[in-house]
């Protein structure tokens, strides 16, 4: 027993160890937003000084604010309408049976499947044409298909979990096939609703690729390119940098964590997009 | 459930329709952003269109393809894919078998470093691009620090170094994609019946012995699938490379992911590069035939 503790307690060493180690890079960008400058520059290794100057400095700036704002309202959007597509979607692949439900279940798989850098080119093109360069409009409706598969594919997986005899017995007593649904499936699968939901904001919330084909104006900017832009190659510091940094992470970090059970399962039900 | 029992009656027309309405705006949203899109680059790929020269695409057969093979460049870039997918995948499966191991026990610490061991895979390209970045800067950069101290690094970073830049993204690319192959991987070896070990202690197994003849023949195919997984990840592989060296230096991190943004963006030919994406598309076609094969097989 005492052998099995021991080894226990020294495995744990080392897991410590080794989790510190990978997660040290990421450690660091969190220090070196608190440091000041002079001291992320010459300063060593263990921060002596704290600051929240750099804070402070990017949200001083219009550009970082409307990048703030605007990440905010794609990545809302992008979270709501993927709930309202995917329970609908999700709900009539789990209930019905039909003509050329398996297909169509395997397209909206397909879509999660295409790498952007594949349809990047056709779908800037298809953009510049519809004359919705530098919209918002068009990120947002990009960004959809970011967390729609891996939505329509979870709930879908929750659905076939409630039983079937809870809408019947409410069909019975008059109501619906949708109302069913709403008055019955989907209070039970909640918690999965606003996983899906969550996950499709945070995967809008980081997106590069899109956001920078399709967006050069400053005042549609989202935060990835703006934080491009506090990259100034004259005048840029990295405390600011590493500040702006935190700001794209913490919501992902802390969102992760508080769904972190329902995201774990969509992202081995096939969900990769990372 | 009357949608569910045979049809003994013709049923009404709401019923019927109901399931593919519900499912409608799924379909219009993936038809929109993949099937239009990929139909779309096949078409663009066999256009003459050279922003410069042709502002309105023409018809131009296959003369991006003709294009395309003779682009010393382009082959270069094409090459250096296959060295940034494997080796992502190499370091992913180096780093994760490990970690893995050391996690798939039952204590508190396990458990928590189970799930911030995520962290990488989590975080947002953009943040960790700037963040490495950052690390290796020849002037602030704590890593860039210890490796001039130990030598690999001479004073300007290791980014700016044509020979050393696309390995130390590779390593990068591979440390975030890592978790992803944890995960899976404890999931395999929690799968694994204990009493498999307990019978090859009792014959006398070594640790090594076990290891090799239980664990490794019984995780080998969540290996082998999510590898190829992540590898069809890698091989479309934008943000990293674009984020800390945008394809230098001297194109030394220009992998086809980027080589294509720059073939729009950069030299305004977005024919051409619809036919890169066109013979990327191909690639992934073979390697998810190939994946199709290895998840029967399992």
């Amino acid at each position: 027993m005492t052998d099995n503790r021991l080894r226990d307690g020294l495995l744990d060493a080392v897991t410590l160890v080794a989790l510190i180690l990978v997660l040290l890079p990421i450690i660091w960008v969190f220090i070196a937003s608190i440091r000041p400058d002079a001291d992320i520059m010459t300063g060593g290794l263990i921060p002596t000084r704290f600051t929240v100057e750099h804070f402070l400095a990017i949200f001083a700036r219009s550009d970082f604010l409307v990048a703030l704002r605007n990440s905010l309202i794609v990545g809302v959007v992008v979270s709501i309408c993927t709930v309202l597509i995917a329970v609908p979607a999700s709900y009539s692949l789990s209930r019905f049976t039909y003509l050329g439900r398996d297909f169509m279940g395997f397209l909206i798989l397909a879509t999660q499947m295409l790498p952007a850098v594949a349809v990047l080119v056709p779908i800037v093109v298809l953009i510049r044409s519809l004359g919705l360069t530098n919209t918002l409009t068009a990120l947002t409706f990009t960004h959809l298909a970011l967390g729609l598969p891996i939505a329509v594919w979870m709930l879908k997986g929750y659905i076939d979990a409630v039983p079937r005899e809870l809408e019947e017995a409410s069909i019975i007593d008059g109501s619906t096939q949708l109302g069913a649904m709403f008055r019955i499936t989907l209070p039970l699968i909640r918690p999965a609703v606003i996983a899906v939901g969550t996950f499709a904001f945070v995967l809008s919330w980081g997106e590069f690729l899109l956001a920078l084909a399709l967006i050069s104006k400053t005042e549609v900017k989202t935060l990835p390119l703006a934080l491009q832009t506090l990259f100034d190659p004259y005048s840029f510091s990295w405390g600011e940098v590493m500040a702006g940094g935190v700001v794209i992470a913490v919501p992902t970090v802390v969102l992760f964590l508080l769904f972190r059970n329902q995201l774990v399962g969509g992202l081995t039900a096939g969900g990769i997009k990372g | 459930m009357s949608t569910q029992s045979p049809e003994t009656y013709p049923r009404p027309f709401g019923e019927v329709a109901l399931p593919y309405a519900l499912i409608a705006p799924a379909i219009v949203v993936a038809l929109a952003i993949a099937v239009i899109p990929l139909i779309y680059a096949l078409y663009l790929s066999f256009q003459d269109w050279y922003l410069l020269r042709n502002p309105q695409p023409v018809w131009g057969g296959l003369v991006n393809y003709q294009a395309l093979l003779g682009d010393a460049g382009l082959w270069r870039a094409f090459w250096r894919t296959w060295v940034w997918t494997i080796g992502t995948v190499v370091v992913e499966v180096a780093l994760a078998l490990p970690l893995a191991l050391l996690l798939n026990r039952d204590t508190p610490m396990a458990k928590a470093a189970s799930a911030l061991i995520l962290l990488p895979w989590v975080m947002p390209f953009i943040v960790l691009g700037y963040g490495w970045r950052f690390l290796l800067d020849s002037e602030a950069g704590p890593i860039h620090a210890l490796l001039e101290a130990v030598g690999i690094a001479g004073n300007s970073s290791i980014l700016n170094d044509p020979n050393m830049a696309l390995a130390v993204i590779i390593f990068i690319s591979g440390w975030k994609g890592m978790p992803f192959m944890v995960l899976a991987l404890l999931a395999a070896l929690k799968s694994i019946p204990a009493e498999l070990y307990e019978a090859a202690e009792m014959d006398g197994a070594s640790h090594w012995q076990r290891f090799v003849t239980i664990t490794l023949p019984s995780i080998q195919n969540t290996m082998l699938v999510i590898g190829l997984v992540l590898g069809i990840l890698a091989f479309y592989s934008f943000d990293l490379p674009w984020i800390m060296t945008r394809g230098g230096p001297q194109d030394a991190t220009t992998i086809l992911g980027i080589s294509m943004y720059k073939a729009v963006f950069t030299d305004l030919r977005p024919s051409y590069a619809a036919a890169i994406s066109v013979v990327m598309l191909l690639v992934l076609a073979v390697a998810s035939f190939l994946s199709l094969k290895l998840r029967r097989r399992q």
